[in-house]
């Protein structure tokens, strides 16, 4: 799953274990997240958009790809 | 030690908690068919591994059946399938118990007490399954 957590954070100025220390994960979970090889619930990317003052649209929204 | 938060790792866990079962349960499985082959049917239950494995398996359908009640199509009335279910399950223990009360060396009352534990075995499962579709049924008129 493609998101901008990482433009996000990096305009927060926050380092990865920062934000992950800030919502309570491990800096690997993080790191996996703005990869997108792991699937976070939803709790979980209401924190990261808490943590970095964006809403879930600007961070987590992808247009649907026309297949 | 402290407690783990990250979602990521509760749900790694537990996958790794799935493999520790299934391994645990292959290796049951081999000790009592070992105890099969070598000492015979008998000599398996004698094991206690057996009663373990027994527990294990009652208690993972029970689970299983609160995912299959929100598997199933909802069309179903729940009292209409308690009604089918215990009208089958009425019949089966009439005809286990006639049938045990026939054999010989056995006796009437032989009979009826193999009916009504048959009945009784049979109406928990069913009892509970009724009320997880009840439960269900609850749920989706909120």
């Amino acid at each position: 799953m493609e998101n901008k957590v990482k433009i996000a954070r990096t305009q927060v100025n926050l380092t990865q274990q920062q934000l992950a220390e800030k919502i309570g994960v491990t800096r690997q979970t993080i790191s996996l997240i703005e990869k997108g090889k792991y699937n976070p619930t939803l709790k979980l990317c209401l924190d990261i958009c808490y943590a970095v003052n964006r809403t879930l649209d600007e961070v987590f929204w992808v247009e649907r790809e026309n297949s | 030690m402290k407690k783990i938060t990250d979602e990521r790792l509760v749900l790694q866990n537990l996958k790794n908690i799935r493999i520790a079962y299934i391994i645990q349960t292959v290796g049951i499985l081999g000790i009592l068919g070992y105890d099969l082959v070598t000492k015979g049917l008998d000599g398996m239950r004698e094991n206690p591994l057996w009663l373990v494995f027994l527990i294990a398996t009652i208690i993972s359908a029970y689970l299983s059946m609160s995912i299959s009640a929100d598997h199933e199509s909802n069309k179903i009335h729940p009292q209409k399938n308690l009604t089918i279910s215990l009208v089958v399950l009425i019949l089966i223990s009439i005809v286990v118990g006639f049938f045990v009360s026939l054999t010989d060396g056995f006796t009437i009352i032989n009979g009826v007490i193999m009916g009504s534990i048959l009945f009784i075995c049979g109406l928990i499962p069913i009892v509970y399954i009724y009320n997880l579709r009840k439960k269900r049924q609850d749920d989706n008129e909120e």
